[in-house]
């Protein structure tokens, strides 16, 4: 049982490698304004539902790594009654990236859902 | 059992140890906006609860300060420093008939940067510090070092002895926590520059002050937070180093490029290389190719010397700008 829940959690991990930062551009992309980190993680947690995918604090660093790189600029603002927050917000780069994102995720789902469900293969 | 956001943070500076140590305050200040912000919005919309009890499923969201932990040190490991991203050679798969499960998931473009090895000659190695971009940043940065060390420094020493000399009235004491403040603000700005131009990692986002304790507690953190004084110690010393930097590289690179001139100067201009007394020297033809290697030598090897201080003064900043 323990290399199953192993093997679950590793391949959940390796999964999140990437996805994440692919959600995290599609949020910034649909919003209208700028987000700030818990704003975002927020709006994930109502998306997910119920299901345990992934730990809201490993947003921030992937939010942090898509600045890095060019895909995401914010600014720090003060606010009232906590800390000051970082709000992020996409670049054009990171716009034309999320388009690219977007066709290699839909190849890769197309190719998933072909290999793993079952099916006539012969077809 | 995690109690309170000061020993979630406790645990996670922890956890993180080994790590870099911008990462470390850039993971403590995502961790405390995120936690902070919920526990505020738990306490205001129910009946007063207990921080620890609130806290609990909170913590469940975010992550264990291990979990946490392990996502920064994962993702700090892909994401190189702002000039290194250059060197970042793609590697591209090798085609495969099936799909591999590396490409499958797409992750953040120039994603790792191991050291890539150098395998330039060394006349390109030697020369072709003038092709990067870490070079001219160092450069700009030792040149503008001198007008900003100017600034800390008369900011640093206004604030201190304004401070000193108000402090047996009452006003001394706002002004002096003012001045504190102002410098770990100074302390984030040039670890921006510094990131910018040196290339060395650093916070990217301030250090949150609590928000639960009052004035004299905050006053008594700043001052028995080390790194207020080191960034006070850094902000006088700056003015120093920074006139060091300007003269020293001023007048090699005045000298390199004198030497690279000379055959345009002295002969198509006719203006001698010395002036001593009412006589004008000039520098012999057969001299003039070795006054031009010379110069392009001595200027090429400023530029390595460049490179290098840039280094050094970015180690000398992270060690006395960033907190541990």
């Amino acid at each position: 049982m323990d290399e199953i829940l192993e093997a679950v959690k590793k391949f959940q991990k390796e999964l999140n490698g990437g996805t994440a930062s692919l959600v995290l551009l599609g949020v910034l992309n649909n919003a209208k304004s700028p987000m700030y980190g818990y704003q975002i993680a927020k709006l994930i947690e109502v998306q997910t539902k119920d299901a345990d995918i992934m730990k809201q604090g490993a947003l921030y660093p992937v939010l942090r790594s898509l600045e890095a790189t060019g895909l995401l600029q914010s600014e720090v603002e003060p606010s009232v009654s906590g800390p000051p927050r970082r709000y992020y917000k996409i670049t054009e780069s990171g716009r034309k990236t999320l388009a690219k994102w977007r066709e290699i995720w839909d190849q890769t789902k197309e190719l998933v859902e072909a290999t793993t469900q079952g099916g006539d293969h012969d077809k | 059992m995690i109690n309170s956001i000061e020993q979630y943070l406790g645990e996670l500076r922890k956890e993180m140890s080994g790590s870099d140590r911008a990462t470390v305050q850039d993971a403590l200040s995502d961790a405390e906006e995120y936690l902070r912000t919920a526990l505020d919005a738990v306490m205001s919309d129910k009946a007063p609860v207990a921080e620890s009890e609130a806290l609990a499923p909170i913590i469940e969201r975010y992550g264990q300060p291990a979990e946490v932990a392990a996502a920064y040190k994962e993702v700090e490991r892909r994401t190189p420093p702002v000039f290194s991203r250059q060197r970042v050679t793609e590697i591209k798969p090798a085609p495969a008939p099936f799909l591999p499960p590396a490409t499958a998931v797409p992750t953040a473009p120039p994603s790792a940067a191991p050291a890539v090895p150098d395998n330039r000659n060394i006349a390109a190695k030697f020369f072709g510090v003038f092709t990067e971009g870490r070079t001219w940043g160092a450069f700009f940065y030792l040149m503008l070092a001198m007008f900003l060390g100017i600034a800390y420094f008369t900011w640093a020493v206004t604030g201190l002895s304004l401070s000193a000399g108000l402090i047996v009235l009452v006003v001394g004491l706002p002004i002096f926590f003012l001045f504190l403040l102002s410098v770990r603000g100074i302390a984030l700005l040039e670890g921006r520059l510094v990131e910018a131009l040196l290339g060395v990692r650093m916070p990217r986002r301030p250090l949150f002050t609590r928000q639960d304790i009052g004035f004299w507690q905050k006053l008594k953190n700043l001052l028995a937070d080390g790194h207020t004084w080191t960034a006070i110690v850094y902000m006088v010393l700056q003015m120093g180093l920074g006139i060091i930097y300007f003269t020293v590289f001023v007048t090699l690179v005045s000298v390199s490029l004198w030497l690279i001139v000379q055959p345009i100067i002295g002969y198509a201009l006719d203006i001698p290389s010395f002036v001593i007394g009412d006589y004008g020297y000039f520098t012999p033809v057969w001299a003039l190719p070795f006054a031009v290697a010379g110069g392009i030598l001595l200027l090429t090897a400023t530029m390595h010397l460049v490179k290098f201080t840039g280094k050094i003064h970015g180690a000398w900043a992270k060690l006395m700008l960033v907190r541990e």
